[in-house]
């Protein structure tokens, strides 16, 4: 049963292709496509969802064997890296959970995205990542666990920018890759360190070491997935990424915030149980972290007045109460609530646009007056503890004075030392040049103007090429080409006027006098 | 009859043929002319799938005593350095065939004339004899003579005299020079190419100096060698495409070709000789280069490009090692394609619009995308873009220059930035910018065309992406000419 682990993250990734190469081939389009892309991706998912329960109930028959190999991915010098899956256990749990809740959220789009711009695209991107979130859980090593990780972040970028038309969506998205970016920092880090440390990035081959490992190793690899963890799942410093996450369609929320994508922290820390047991600061790090989000979400949720908000901030409220049991070592009540809250969150998220619907007459129950009447509290709640602004101003804005500070330097020294690339488009630019045009008046030679460069090393080119071509035209085009043939042909004439002049009989008579002089 | 004199001789019976055939009858003789050529590739293809390419030693070979009181022989062989120049010389044969149906004047003396110059650019690679080789050089001068000056553009007589008159001079020199050896032969036992290899070490250090200063002049002016090129502007202006294809194709790898065993035969005087020829080579590499760059006549463009890329080949024999050799043979192959496809196309767009100025073209990519793909596939091998069959060779030369020489390299990248600033400025040039009313009617390429364009767009990226068939193809001759070398040097 362990060969259908690799079906499982394919089979999207081929109906991604699908739905992709069919749009830019123009085969899927429109409404009339819609059918068709909803088939591709239902039956690729549903597919997937099908084989992962199969073999979660082949894996709770003791069927498996626990791990697939299937074969070399990179082999350089001592490198070795292998493309292998985890056919056990918790992984598998997850992806059937997963791929569950997948099927249903696609099930859903399919009728709330009807008519939308973007219908393929969206479908595209969410086949994409079910295909890269199943590899995520099912991968045996830390490569292809990042290779899901990545595909995720990208997905959830491509979603937030959903309508990239609108400004604050683009931004948002931007700045929520870019807030990963700092977690998949700390994965590389990490895998690096497994490598060095404990020669392996198989995780299982690495859980296995973690015993021999010191302290301090195994504290410096969980704290570098510790902090992948907390970007993904959005937990301090990093949570307000999550909120602006929100700017993607429903379905996309729920399936990325709710109940997919924000889990991948808590399973990686989950995935990583003895070696985060080897290293007590690490763990005392995620009980800290998780804790202190849990608060941070709970006083800045009371204070939302929009439904996805306030359940994107309960959501990072939820994931911090995990990293919390995952610190204090409930490792199995973590993965449980896990699983619950994946199901929980994600029917809360699709039900999110009818909520208000479902709730009239039906008032929010106020906070009690305690709380109410703290102030700066309020203030805090409202502001979200300035957690952006404070990234803005400590991170943002010094590296955007750097940029600009270099990009001074770019254009104002190196440029005018190297040149800039003059512009294809040889276009009109002023008025000048218009009339200049219009009169026939080109005022340089035509060739200088065509060879021509910027910049220092533009300009010294374009000196060095002029006095080639002086060369060339004057010693080896003229003086070899052209002077030799008229040398040639003046010679020519002479020695004709010279054959007619001894021809001549006064000049012959006087040769045979001038030879007979001579003899005699 | 073996098969390389059936190879040899398969054009010679076209133009015997064609000969007699009534000069009305064009179709007839477009296709008999095809015929011979078609005939004459898959020849070489077949050849190909017979060489032993681990053997170092000649194949194929066939002797035949000329004339005895001379030494001169009939004799025919290859080797690893003559294979792919073979096949190269019979496949752009085809091409050029391919694209001269637009050839409307005499088409009998054209076909002809292309099939004599077949002819005698394979006796050059098969020769293995150095009287036969000075005879079929010879012969190549002939038809190119009245290919250029018959069928040729406004400054043809110019173009065509100067070409003889240059390659005549230079050949002088060859000749001298091979005399000069031919002293040494106390024997009298010939004009072969290995016995000429044996009298060439007995010669005083300081005469096998001059003598490959002969051979140096007599074979630079073909390749051509910096202060030699004079001709070449010229004569590729002015020649139809066809022509300019097989001339800078095959007729510049013929120099460097004949280089390549002339220093084989005089390794001590190369290694004397080693500073001056590396300065020629980066030398014509920048000066080629910024003359194209400098061109705003596209075939001129090409033109100096090829002095700047038969450069690479120099500097390649200049090495006198092992990696730079096989960046030389490796550049012959790269260039013979790049060169070839350059002409082909920018010929076949001068036939649609009639003007070779690069200034009159604009977004051309709108009214011929095929077009516009090959011409910049191309254009970025000459810049040797790697996935290109030019970066293959230029890596080559390259890293044998750097161990022979180091940081003198520096000028070699130089004269790659250089051709990657005139073939970037082509690109956008030709293809992109604004719309021009003139530019907007031009049909895109033909099947023939595409059949001509694709086939060597299809080389130079193939063999960019698995080179090592075209490097196995040479490496035992190279490695052995390496070997000897390096003996004499000792």
């Amino acid at each position: 049963m362990d060969a259908l682990v690799v079906l499982i993250p394919l089979l999207p990734f081929i109906a991604a292709v699908l739905i992709g190469v069919g749009q830019i081939a123009q085969l899927l389009s429109g409404e009339a496509g819609e059918s068709t892309t909803a088939i591709i991706a239902t039956w690729a998912i549903s597919m997937s969802c099908l084989l992962a329960l199969a073999l979660l109930g082949a894996d709770l028959l003791g069927k498996n064997t626990g791990e697939l190999n299937t074969g070399q991915w990179l082999d350089s010098d001592n490198l070795h890296i292998s493309v292998n899956f985890i056919t056990t256990g918790f992984n598998v749990v997850l992806a059937a959970l997963f791929s569950l809740l997948l099927v249903i959220i696609l099930h859903f789009s399919i009728n709330y995205m009807h008519r939308e711009a973007g219908f393929h695209r969206f479908f595209f991107i969410l086949s994409l990542f079910a295909s890269g979130m199943l590899l995520l859980v099912l991968s045996g090593n830390a490569v292809g666990t990042f290779f899901g990780w990545e595909i995720a972040g990208l997905c959830s970028y491509l979603l937030i920018a959903y309508a990239y038309n609108r400004p604050i969506a683009a931004i948002n998205a931007t700045r929520v890759f870019v807030t990963n970016r700092i977690g998949d920092a700390g994965f590389i880090l990490g895998t690096g360190l497994s490598y060095a440390w404990a020669d392996s990035i198989v995780w299982n081959d690495l859980n296995a070491a973690s015993a021999q490992l010191s302290t301090s190793e195994a504290t410096g690899i969980a704290l570098c997935f510790a902090v992948a963890a907390f970007a993904k799942s959005a937990q301090l410093p990093f949570t307000p990424w999550l909120a602006r996450a929100l700017e993607g369609p429903t379905p996309s929320s729920a399936v990325f915030y709710g109940g997919v994508m924000v889990h991948a922290g808590v399973y990686l820390v989950c995935l990583l149980e003895p070696v985060f047991e080897q290293a007590p600061f690490a763990m005392a790090v995620l009980a800290i972290a998780g804790c202190a989000t849990a608060i941070y979400s709970f006083i800045v949720g009371l204070t939302q007045t929009d439904v996805k908000s306030s359940l994107i901030f309960s959501t990072s409220g939820q994931l911090g109460l995990m990293f919390l049991e995952c610190g204090l070592g409930f490792w199995e009540l973590a993965s449980w609530h896990l699983c619950a809250h994946a199901v929980v969150r994600g029917y809360l998220f699709l039900t999110a646009p009818s909520l208000m619907h479902n709730v009239q007459d039906n008032p929010v129950k106020l906070v009690t007056p305690a709380i109410a009447r703290l102030r700066w509290a309020y203030v805090a709640s409202v502001q979200r503890f300035w957690l952006d602004q404070i990234t803005d101003w400590t991170l943002v804005r010094p590296i955007r004075r750097l940029a600009h500070d270099l990009n001074y330097f770019d254009d104002h020294i190196i440029d005018r030392v190297m040149g800039a690339p003059a512009p294809a488009i040889h276009t009109i630019s002023s008025l000048a040049q218009l009339e200049e045009k219009i009169l026939g008046a080109r005022l340089d030679n035509e060739t200088d103007e065509f060879a021509h460069g910027s910049g220092l090393a533009g300009k010294l080119t374009e000196w060095f090429a002029a006095l080639m071509h002086w060369f060339e035209a004057r010693f080896v085009l003229r003086s070899i080409g052209k002077d030799t043939n008229r040398y040639g042909r003046k010679l020519g004439h002479a020695a004709n006027k010279f054959e007619q002049l001894i021809l001549r009989p006064r000049y012959l008579v006087l040769f045979v006098f001038i030879t007979l002089l001579v003899v005699f | 009859m073996g098969i390389l004199s059936l190879l040899l001789w398969t054009p010679a019976a076209g133009v015997l043929l064609l000969a007699f055939t009534p000069g009305q009858n064009t179709r007839i003789i477009r296709i008999l002319a095809n015929l011979f050529t078609t005939l004459a590739f898959l020849l070489s293809c077949w050849l190909l799938t017979l060489y032993d390419q681990h053997n170092a030693a000649l194949q194929f070979g066939e002797y035949f005593p000329l004339n005895p009181n001379l030494g001169s022989a009939y004799a025919l062989g290859i080797d690893g350095l003559s294979m792919p120049m073979l096949i190269l010389a019979t496949l752009l044969t085809s091409i050029a065939l391919l694209a001269s149906f637009t050839v409307s004047s005499s088409i009998k003396g054209y076909h002809i004339c292309i099939l004599l110059l077949e002819f005698g650019m394979l006796g050059v690679f098969l020769a293995q004899d150095w009287a036969l080789f000075y005879i079929f050089w010879e012969v190549t001068l002939i038809p190119l003579f009245f290919l250029i000056g018959r069928w040729g553009g406004k400054r043809r007589h110019t173009a065509s005299l100067n070409f003889v008159l240059y390659t005549m001079g230079g050949s002088v020199f060859m000749l001298v020079s091979l005399l000069a050896i031919s002293q040494y032969d106390l024997e009298h036992s010939g004009s072969l190419m290995t016995t000429m290899h044996q009298a060439a070490q007995d010669m005083p250090r300081y005469e096998q100096i001059l003598v490959l200063l002969g051979f140096l002049i007599g074979f630079g002016v073909k390749m051509p060698i910096f202060p030699l090129h004079g001709w070449l502007p010229l004569a590729h202006v002015e020649a139809p495409s066809p022509i300019s294809i097989l001339l800078s194709g095959i007729l510049l790898k013929m120099g460097a070709y004949g280089l390549i065993r002339a220093v084989t035969m005089l390794p001590e005087a190369a290694h004397i000789l080693q500073p001056f020829l590396v300065f020629l080579a980066l030398f014509g590499m920048l000066y080629g280069g910024l003359l194209a760059w400098r061109q705003s006549d596209l075939k001129a463009m090409v033109a100096y490009s090829s002095v700047s890329h038969m450069g690479i080949v120099l500097l390649g024999i200049a090495t006198l090692n092992e990696v730079g050799m096989t960046g030389a043979v490796l550049q012959m192959t790269a260039h013979g394609l790049i060169a070839a496809a350059m002409f082909l196309l920018v010929g076949l767009l001068y036939e649609r619009t009639h003007t070779r100025n690069i200034k009159d073209y604009s977004s051309l990519v709108q009214v011929m995308p095929r077009f516009t793909l090959f011409m910049t596939l191309t254009l970025l091998a000459a810049m040797g873009l790697p996935g290109s069959v030019g970066f293959i060779a230029e890596l080559h030369a390259l890293i044998g220059g750097f161990q022979q020489w180091g940081g003198l390299m520096i000028f070699f990248s130089i004269s790659i930035l250089i051709s990657a600033a005139y073939a970037m400025r082509t690109i956008g040039l030709l293809f992109t910018g604004p719309v021009k009313p003139q530019m907007q009617k031009i049909a895109d390429l033909n099947t023939p065309e595409i059949l001509a364009a694709g086939l060597l767009v299809a080389g130079i990226v193939l063999f960019g992406l698995l080179p090592a068939p075209l490097i196995d193809l040479s490496a035992a001759t190279i490695a052995q000419i390496n070997q000897q070398i390096s003996q004499r040097l000792l």
